[in-house]
């Protein structure tokens, strides 16, 4: 049996590229985000620019932990609640999770591939 | 494996976050699994000095 979660209030800010803010309780939380962040000497954007594909970092796989012997977890829950008066956040960010409750699997990925771009010296800006 | 977990009393005030970011989690509650993977990457090359190229569009 999961514990019930008590919180008093909650003041988030934002929450932004595939990230979740939950309150009560879910199976499984699967996040994923990515982002190329390209950043110029001179604010020249097109919009159709970039591609993930040209990108190693994001299609090489994560290597995981295995398990390689059978597990037996017994929980003993002397408190049914988890208490906390406030929580105050201001961001939320790449995949991440913020969760009032319970969940059986948290499984979250976030690749960026950052980007600069300056002119040369020389050039007249 | 066998594993005894003992949930004691868990009373906390006020919690103050700046940022949960890049798959973090901030959870209050009971979970099983947690898996996070974050890839940031600044190699050198990817610093570009000339003349402004757009990236390649893939299309």
């Amino acid at each position: 049996m999961v514990r019930v979660s008590l919180v008093g209030g909650i003041n988030v800010h934002e929450v932004t590229l595939s990230s979740t803010l939950l309150v009560g309780d879910i199976v499984h939380v699967t996040n994923r985000s990515r982002a190329l962040a390209v950043q110029r000497q001179e604010a020249v954007f097109r919009g159709d620019e970039g591609s993930f594909e040209k990108f190693g970092v994001f299609s090489r796989p994560i290597p995981k932990p295995i398990v390689d012997e059978p597990e037996t977890i017994v929980y003993r829950n002397e408190d049914p609640f988890i208490r906390v008066n406030l929580v105050n956040i201001i961001s939320i960010s790449s995949s991440s999770l913020t969760q009032v409750g319970s969940n059986r699997t948290i499984d979250l990925e976030s690749r960026v591939k950052h980007i600069r771009q300056l002119l040369p010296r020389s050039a007249p800006s | 494996m066998n594993f005894t977990v003992e949930n004691k009393n868990i009373t906390i005030g006020n919690i103050r976050v700046i940022d949960v970011a890049s798959s973090s989690v901030l959870l209050i509650g009971d979970t099983r699994s947690i898996s996070c993977s974050a890839i940031f990457d600044t190699p050198p090359e990817s610093l570009i000095i000339g003349p402004f190229v757009p990236l390649e569009s893939g299309r």
